[in-house]
């Protein structure tokens, strides 16, 4: 440029860029001086404090125009440190992965979608030994978390710091959770060169993405195997994190580093005394329904959500719609057809996705197998893992906890007795499965209750890409 | 607190209103509140799972009480309470062991055949023998450290139903103050008490004088870049503090949820809500008191006292003078009685004071910290051991006025 840059108007005293409280805090400047160098969009005033102040994740693009123009403005904020590997232990990525690892490091801001299975963290473990600096983990539960706590010590030989789970342990490589990242950014967001967001369609949200927004992190990586969000808020990861540098869909690696899958639908019956209450209970719902409509024609079911809250006539009502769901989820039939899976796969380990906790635990007491809750501490979490995969355990049940992310031992089997109608679920319950060991095939039955609700939810479950190709089996 | 799942609020007149039981059809409800008090005083040792249970047998009869009243009665009362959390190692433990002996029989079937030999009840027997249980004990300590099971080691809940009851109603106030992005409070009274609990809640204020009141705005360091409920939770923690002070009403603006648009909240001091937050008494010390008392209602050399009825401020400081003098031609000089502070906060005051360096402030420092001064003040001062000298202070009110006639007024600004 050969143009000389504009004199700010009037810089009093020394001019400090600092971090506080989750913004960056200028002070000093003049209103022409901020509009002249920055435009107008970035900072804010604030006659709270006499200051100018700032999103975050707006750093790098402060940083960049000061580096031309600093004005004797001195950059207090990043407290980030050179991080020294003491050994790194990584496997050889695969071509997919390096393409991942390519991709993102043009931009180092991205999100790269892989399908579970396909070694997500491998390319974000790669990622952190490359860059060498200070890095923030952010993954959605407490077990991901100290999975990845684990994965970064074994693959990199670091012992990270855990922020979360009644524990602040900050270090310069730390591993926490999406809501313990957004209560704490405001201390935190200016510690990390790199912040990893594990499973990142949980990022937006108008508090949760507080944590990519008061972070001033120049690097960010996104890993999702579904970026799709029902509310479509999945754009909002544009800004938060960067664009999608990578993208690999699960039919291609079908056959590849995935297994190949058959998918049954095993429908089960209500028994006699469910059969009649859950008749009883839809009467309920639907008669309710029916004469509410005929005095207000927009009468939906979210009028009743709603007066839930005041009115006990529609509290009664929710109830017996719970109720129903809950007579669905937890069918006595569908205990039965998992004894006769259980027959049928003697001697191959299996894993059952349970629709419910306490579904689970009914599970679990049924058949005596291990149960993986919220609830499990690490030990024994990581006891039923490694026992399903050494074969000391022959099966394991689960809820939501395994739903996403948390590495799984081998299977061949698994069992699908009742869930949420998303595919971003049922995508992730695949993942699970389908991991390539030789020439078998994965199998993955689902159990759905016959004539009730959980039919439906079957059906929109197999809507994802995933699940074409479905046979039904009668056990 | 409560959380956002068990907060209960309708619209009336296009108002939003949280639950209150304070309405003639809620008279029941005082006697389920004691009743409640009682299933958990008495419940030392039992399940938080029995406990619940109990609480909803209370609603029974109550057909249009909502479940999520019910659920909140529960939090609040789990709130006052101390639970064991039971040794989840042992239990865990116990699990472990049993799915393992279970692993050689899998799967336990109903009725066995030539290739599947374990019977379910059978093994059950067997396993929970050789822990020295019966199956239907096995059956409960299994999960048993989940938190429904844990026991209840300690109530020190509520004095009384009502007490109970006023907890709730303000409760279901703070939830609506989850969604706030901004408050706004517009005060007569209790300034000091006011912005006191706000930064204890750790807000951010913005003062307006009005002439007859003054507007705080409270939100937090992000709400100038962005609308943001972020903060709403200090808002909400802040309630409690504002019920117990007099003179005030608010106005919050809440965020659009999936069930509203974005709405007001509005609140004041008639609301009739009371919060167990005690205010603090009237003065802060006896020094105070006994000063006021001796000056008198009527004027002292044409000097008026008048308590605490400015605030200062200076961005995030405000500087709250304990009395100030009017003249009766208008002149206003502020006295600030410096008593038996700890030496942090002398400093921090001292800081304060620093900030406000070109206001007529007299200080009334007490004898016992002259030592302990250590950087040179700011503002002219007198010294008093036990009470302040009415004549000491009348003497330097006489040289601030020479002072305003030499600088006509200048360095007054409020």
């Amino acid at each position: 440029m050969n143009e000389q840059p504009p004199k700010p108007t009037k810089i009093l005293n020394q001019a400090y860029l600092d971090f506080s409280e989750g913004t960056l805090v200028l002070d000093q400047w003049s209103s022409q001086a901020i509009t002249r160098i920055f435009g107008d969009s970035i900072w804010k005033w604030d006659e709270r404090t006499h200051s100018w102040r700032a999103n975050p994740i707006h750093y790098p693009a402060i940083r960049s125009i000061l580096d031309v123009n600093a004005y004797g403005t001195l950059d207090r904020v990043p407290q980030w440190q050179p991080v020294v590997w003491s050994q790194i232990q990584l496997p050889t990525l695969r071509a997919e992965q390096i393409a991942a690892v390519n991709a993102w490091s043009v931009t180092r801001q991205g999100v790269v979608v892989m399908p579970t299975g396909t070694g997500k963290t491998e390319v974000a473990l790669r990622i952190m030994a490359d860059q060498g600096c200070s890095t923030l983990v952010v993954s959605p539960i407490r077990d991901l978390m100290y999975q990845w706590q684990r994965r970064i010590l074994n693959g990199l030989g670091y012992d990270a710091g855990i922020i979360g789970d009644n524990t602040y342990n900050v270090k310069p490589i730390s591993v926490t959770t999406f809501d313990s990242a957004c209560i704490h950014m405001p201390t935190l967001g200016n510690r990390f060169k790199l912040i990893i967001f594990d499973e990142c369609h949980h990022l937006p949200g108008p508090i949760r993405s507080d944590s990519a927004r008061m972070c001033i992190a120049p690097m960010r990586l996104g890993l999702t195997a579904t970026l799709e969000r029902g509310d479509g808020q999945h754009s909002k990861l544009d800004q938060l994190i960067g664009p999608l540098v990578y993208r690999l869909d699960i039919s291609q690696v079908r056959g590849g580093s995935l297994a190949e899958f058959d998918i049954f639908r095993v429908p089960v019956f209500l028994n006699d005394r469910e059969r009649v209450r859950y008749d009883q209970l839809s009467e309920v719902v639907s008669s309710y329904v029916y004469e509410r409509r005929q005095d207000d024609a927009n009468f939906t079911w979210q009028t009743l959500c709603a007066e839930t809250q005041r009115s006990g006539q529609a509290g009664i009502i929710m109830r017996a719609y719970r109720e129903k769901k809950s007579i669905e989820d937890r069918a006595e039939e569908k205990l039965r057809v998992l004894e006769d899976l259980f027959r049928l796969h003697h001697g191959t380990p299996m894993i059952i996705f349970a629709g419910s906790n306490a579904m689970a635990r009914d599970v679990s007491r049924r058949f005596l197998i291990p149960c993986l809750l919220n609830h499990c501490g690490k030990a024994e979490r990581i006891d039923y893992l490694d026992g399903l995969r050494d074969g000391v355990y022959p099966a394991i049940v689960a809820n939501q906890v395994l739903d996403e992310g948390v590495d799984l031992p081998e299977v061949k089997v698994a069992v699908v007795i009742g869930g949420l109608a998303s595919t971003r679920q049922a995508k992730q319950r695949l993942g699970r499965i389908l991991r390539r060991r030789g020439e078998e095939r994965a199998i993955l039955y689902e159990v759905v209750a016959k004539d009730t609700n959980d039919t439906g939810r079957s059906r929109k479950r197999r809507k994802s890409d995933a699940y074409a190709g479905t046979r039904n089996r009668n056990v | 607190m409560l959380t956002r799942e068990l907060a209960i609020a309708t619209f009336e007149n296009g108002e939003l209103v949280p639950d209150r039981l304070t309405r003639k059809s809620d008279a029941a409800y005082l006697g389920y509140a004691e009743t409640m008090l009682e299933i958990y005083r008495a419940g030392v040792g039992q399940t938080r799972r029995s406990l619940h249970a109990a609480v909803h047998r209370v609603f029974q009869e109550q057909i249009d009480c909502p479940g999520r009243r019910i659920l909140a009665f529960c939090k609040l009362l789990d709130d006052a309470s101390e639970y064991s959390k039971g040794d989840r190692r042992k239990v865990a433990q116990l699990r472990q062991s049993v799915f393992r002996s279970a692993a050689k029989q899998h799967p336990l079937v109903v009725e066995r055949d030539s290739l599947f030999e374990s019977q379910e009840s059978e093994v059950k027997r067997r396993i929970a023998e050789e822990h020295g249980m019966d199956w239907p004990e096995l059956h409960d300590k299994l999960f048993s450290d989940l938190i429904e099971y844990h026991e209840l080691k300690s109530f020190k809940g509520f004095v009384d139903g009502v007490a109970l009851l006023s907890r709730y109603n303000v409760a279901q106030t703070q939830v609506v103050m989850f969604d706030a992005v901004r408050m706004t409070v517009t005060a007569t009274g209790d300034f000091k008490q006011i912005l006191r609990y706000a930064k204890l809640a750790r807000l951010m204020h913005r003062i307006t004088k009005r002439p007859d009141h003054y507007r705080f705005e409270f939100d937090g360091p992000a709400s100038v870049l962005r609308s943001t409920h972020r903060y709403g939770i200090a808002m909400a923690r802040f309630l409690p503090g504002l019920l117990s002070c007099r003179g005030w009403s608010i106005v919050a603006m809440l965020r659009a949820t999936p069930y509203r648009p974005p709405i007001q909240f509005r609140l004041d001091d008639a609301c009739g809500l009371v919060s167990g937050v005690v205010a603090a008494s009237e003065f802060d010390s006896s020094v105070e008191e006994a000063f006021s008392k001796e000056w008198g209602e009527q004027p002292r050399d044409g000097w008026r006292l008048e308590r605490e009825t400015e605030i200062l401020h200076r961005g995030q400081t405000a500087f709250f003078p304990d009395f100030v003098f009017v003249h009766l031609d208008g002149k206003r000089v502020m006295l600030e009685i410096v008593g038996f502070w700890t030496p942090e906060y002398l400093s921090y005051k001292a800081n304060v004071l620093k900030q406000f360096r070109d206001q007529p402030v007299l200080l009334a420092i007490a004898q016992s910290l002259k030592e302990k001064m250590v950087s040179p003040l700011d503002h002219p001062a007198i010294y008093f051991k036990d009470t302040i000298k009415i004549e000491a202070v009348l003497e330097m009110l006489r040289s601030f006025r020479e002072s305003f006639d030499q600088t006509l007024g200048n360095g007054r600004k409020t």
